[in-house]
């Protein structure tokens, strides 16, 4: 019927596929940590590496593309990561906070008191 | 296997796993106390700083460090696997501990943090302890990640400490900033070690590169390689190794220096701790020889598991000691990449801390660039103990002593030299070297004890940091000879050349202190006599004085400490 | 009909991973273009929101659930409330140096490659039939639900216990300990972040040796007490007005 005449353009999905995604978020993150100048968007592009890496936790542990996976640990280790992050997330927020109380500007290269 | 089984062997698995926890157990409890004491102390007349004290000495002595005396720790994995309490474990933990208390000390009389920060200050000092002490006893690539959030995240609050100062809260964002981006990146390493070798466990991680080593196909070796760069992004980071050492000097510089001490002692500590725990862990599997005494009684469920893998793994051989030398043969070129790696970073960090030292004008950002330095040679330790982790146990076991005594050192001096900053900037309120001039007529202890702590730094003898550095150099030159390898000669050489460069910037301060007369304007007098701080001071600098007569016992204790590590 | 919905699972789970992957990707890239940061923080959260979905996808239902209960609606709030509170005009612009751009494209491109160079070149990784024996032998009533997460949490693994290969059998580690030992962390987190967030208590008159220590460090950055007492008080009661902090910031240069 319908979805017997439809075949499949794209190849079957493996963790290849999922490993892409995650280094696309991964690289994109790190060139975010390099290239912002707002510490608030230098914490988002750490955010989005740490999602790379969840992806290759996830695929990696995924019962649905390999046999011969990592099992639940990988979605454990995503579970430790998520909430690592946000204790990150928390921490780092609050210094910024004080940063701005401080210096009145979150932007990372007004912080140039101390050089040499 | 049931699941009554599995719970039984967990209740088991954790009751003995608790008797090793106990250090831990008692920093955790701590930090319950120091929130609830406040609860019932309205009005904030308890000083929490003798909670925190007492704590920190009850840990220090449940981590048994006379436990290792004789060789007495059998490698014993905790937790299902997840920890590993083994002598050199148990050493460092110690160290930790220890300073743990010199520090709380030290911060009692410096007088900074003061009584209304100090509850939250202690609690974050405790919590990143309580990190550090996971991270050398790590054996599973989550507790490698957790252990290094959970020492570094209050690390970041307490480098912004003093509130409200500009310089303060620029060192905590930018430590925050790039340890987070750090740690990002050695989760990705860690994601990819840990599919391709289908495992969090560190010795099955070492198993299945064993097994699949030689059949491995380019690109598996690439992402193997890809994963090693960048784990070692976060190690580096946390030891401060070129090229990941920038946040240091802005942040010892920004922060207070009782904290620069934490950050450069304990810290440092912890990072080579774990370290060497990931270099043995994914380099080499210990305990295969012991097959068939320990096969039945072996408590946690992995080790007992380990053990007819490695019969499986590896092509069939009868003997087992044979086979020990099997598996740890074929991880012969896992452990040339880290210690080939390390050295590279040791020689660079090294030589990189001691030049850039040279132009510091502010003795915070002078002791920054020895920190980074100083991690450069401890490092250097690593690498005879990788090249020869196989092959010769005697040299391994010889590195991994030196780094240990190392380490002891290390904590003596450094800590000597950051209290005496700490002193300083109470009474002339500078951490300008310029100002430090003629300081010894006034403030003759605290100077002879800086001068001892700077002298030691260098590895001038008869002093105990000349020792440490005569046991790393030792340990190579013994690699060097066993192995031929030309990188340790190199190595051996760039540590003799640095040692010779970092003697003029340490003399230079000695110099100013003592030989110059004393700087315009900064007017000494109208402050009190040292009393504490020369006493702390003394306590602090005779064991950097007096290591050399104690050498025996010390060098012994270290031994022991990783006798029943590797072989 | 067990070809037909075979084949249309294979379909729908090849179409929702290029909608989720591709709907995260776009918007991963949108965070880095946009030097809007209010923008960024809303991108960030399509972004990651759909990562969820590949988690969904991927057979990890729990972790995406988390994933949008805790990263989405907890950090990324937490996130767009830290712009908030530090935004110092209506739409906060950050521009990057082209120089910067230039480095970060050689140097980000290049590790792209590398990286998916490395993801796309492993056998066993891209091995399609791989996968689909996996989703065909894959029986729903069996299918991985929150149990095994939850009983791995409380330190019993019964995930591979009849796994053919010994080594992974058991190299499985129960979580009992990173799941009691991270709510400490937790608990130092946030008093570290409350602590660093709150303005210093000065209430009770400080005296000896901790106040002259405190005053000595002041006195090093040429600041006076007062001044960078009352900034640190009044700008944190004032976050969101900009005229005011601003005024302070000149005084307090002006101080110095």
């Amino acid at each position: 019927m319908f979805g017997l005449e439809i075949t499949p353009v794209i190849a079957a999905i493996t963790v290849s596929h999922y490993l892409i995604v995650g280094a696309i978020l991964f690289v994109i993150g790190a060139v975010c940590m390099a290239t912002k100048r707002n510490a608030l968007g230098i914490l988002m592009g750490i955010e989005l590496v740490l999602n790379g890496a969840n992806i290759n936790f996830i695929a990696f542990g995924s019962p649905y593309l390999r046999d011969d996976n990592l099992g639940l640990d990988g979605q454990l280790i995503s579970l430790f990561v998520i909430v690592l992050a946000a204790a990150e997330a928390a921490v780092a927020l609050a210094i910024a906070l004080n940063f701005y109380n401080n210096h009145n500007t979150i932007d990372i290269d007004r912080a140039d008191e101390l050089k040499g | 296997m049931n699941l009554q089984q599995l719970i039984k062997q967990l209740a088991n698995d954790s009751t003995e796993s608790l008797s090793w926890f106990l250090p831990e157990i008692v920093l955790c409890a701590v930090i319950m106390l120091l929130l609830l004491v406040r609860l019932f102390d309205g009005k904030q007349r308890l000083d929490l700083w003798f909670v925190a004290i007492a704590g920190s000495v009850v840990s220090f002595l449940f981590s048994q460090p006379w436990l290792v005396c004789g060789g007495g720790v059998e490698r014993t994995e905790i937790f299902t696997g997840l920890l590993v309490i083994d002598g050199f474990t148990i050493a460092v933990r110690s160290i930790i501990l220890l300073f743990l208390v010199l520090f709380l000390v030290f911060t009692k009389i410096s007088g900074i943090p003061d009584s209304d920060d100090s509850p939250d200050i202690y609690t974050l000092v405790f919590g990143a302890t309580l990190g550090m002490c996971l991270m050398v006893s790590s054996n599973h690539l989550l507790m490698i990640f957790l252990a290094i959030e959970m020492a570094s995240v209050p690390s970041y609050a307490l480098a912004g400490m003093l509130k409200g100062r500009k310089r303060g809260s620029e060192a905590a964002l930018k430590y925050a900033i790039y340890g987070a981006g750090a740690a990002g990146v050695m989760l990705y390493g860690i994601s990819l070690l840990a599919g391709l070798t289908s495992s969090a466990h560190l010795p099955t991680i070492a198993l299945q590169l064993a097994e699949n080593l030689g059949t491995m196909s380019g690109s598996e070796q690439l992402v193997l390689v890809l994963s090693g760069l960048l784990i070692s992004v976060g190690l580096a980071f946390k030891l401060s190794a070129v090229p990941f050492h920038f946040w240091a000097p802005d942040v010892f510089h920004g922060s207070c220096a009782e904290v620069n001490a934490f950050l450069s002692i304990a810290s440092k500590a912890a990072a080579l701790g774990l370290l060497v725990r990931i270099g043995i862990g994914v380099g080499y599997v210990p305990g295969l020889e012991q097959e068939v005494a320990q096969d039945v009684e072996a408590g946690p469920a992995v080790v007992a598991g380990l053990l007819p893998v490695a019969e499986e793994a590896i092509e069939p051989i009868e003997d087992s000691v044979e086979q020990e030398v099997t598996v740890n043969e074929a991880l012969q070129p896992v452990r040339d990449f880290i210690g080939k790696l390390i050295a590279l970073l040791a020689m660079i960090t090294c030589t990189f801390g001691n030049l850039a030292a040279y132009s510091q004008t502010n003795i915070k950002r002078l002791l920054a660039y020895s920190t980074i330095a100083h991690a450069g040679y401890m490092m250097m330790a690593i690498a005879p103990l990788m090249s020869s982790l196989g092959s010769d146990y005697g040299v391994a076991e010889g590195a991994l002593s030196g780094l240990l005594l190392y380490i002891v050192v290390y904590v003596f001096m450094n800590l000597g030299a950051f209290a005496v900053v700490a002193f300083l900037r109470n009474y002339i309120a500078s951490e300008e070297i310029a100002d430090y001039s003629g300081m010894i007529r006034s403030r003759p202890y605290i100077v002879i004890c800086l001068v001892l702590a700077l002298f030691s730094l260098v590895g001038l003898p008869p002093l105990a940091g000349f020792l440490g550095k005569f046991a790393v150099f030792a340990s190579i030159a013994d690699a060097f000879r066993a192995t031929d390898a030309t990188y340790l000669l190199v190595l051996l050489l760039v540590g003799g050349v640095n040692t010779a460069l970092s003697l003029y910037y340490y003399l230079r301060v000695a110099k100013i202190m003592v030989m110059e007369e004393p700087a315009e304007g900064v007017d000494i007098e109208q402050y009190p006599k040292a009393g504490l701080e020369a006493v702390y001071l003394v306590a602090i600098t005779l064991p950097t004085a007096l290591l050399i007569f104690f050498w025996n016992p010390v060098h012994a204790y270290v031994v022991d400490a990783v006798k029943a590590l590797i072989s | 009909m067990g070809i037909l919905a075979a084949v249309n699972r294979v379909y729908w789970h090849e179409f929702f991973f290029m909608l989720f992957a591709g709907i995260s990707v776009v918007f991963a890239v949108c965070v880095l273009l946009t030097q809007n940061i209010v923008r960024m923080a809303f991108y960030l959260v399509l972004s990651l929101g759909s990562t969820a979905g590949l988690f969904f996808l991927a057979g990890a239902e729990f972790v995406g659930a988390m994933q949008l209960m805790i990263y989405v609606g907890g950090t990324l709030v937490l996130l767009i409330f830290g712009v908030m509170l530090t935004a110092q005009q209506r739409y906060v612009k950050m521009n990057t140096h082209p120089t910067d751009w230039v480095l970060a494209t050689i140097v980000g491109g290049s590790l792209l490659v590398l990286l998916i160079g490395a993801a796309a070149g492993v056998d066993s990784w891209k091995d399609a039939s791989a996968s689909k024996k996996a989703l065909a032998e894959l029986d729903v009533d069996d299918a991985r639900t929150a149990t095994p997460l939850g009983l791995a949490l409380t330190g019993v693994r019964v995930d591979k216990l009849d796994s053919d290969d010994p080594a992974l059998a058991n190299g499985q580690s129960g979580y009992l300990l990173p799941f009691i030992i991270v709510s400490v962390h937790l608990l130092v987190v946030l008093i570290g972040a409350a602590y660093m967030a709150r303005t210093k208590r000065s209430a009770t008159a400080p005296v000896g040796r901790a106040e002259r220590a405190r005053l000595n460090i002041m006195q090093m950055e040429h600041e006076t007490d007062d001044v960078v007492y009352s900034a640190s008080k009044q700008s944190s009661s004032s976050l969101l007005d900009s005229d005011q902090s601003q005024a302070e910031e000149s005084t307090d240069e002006a101080q110095e």
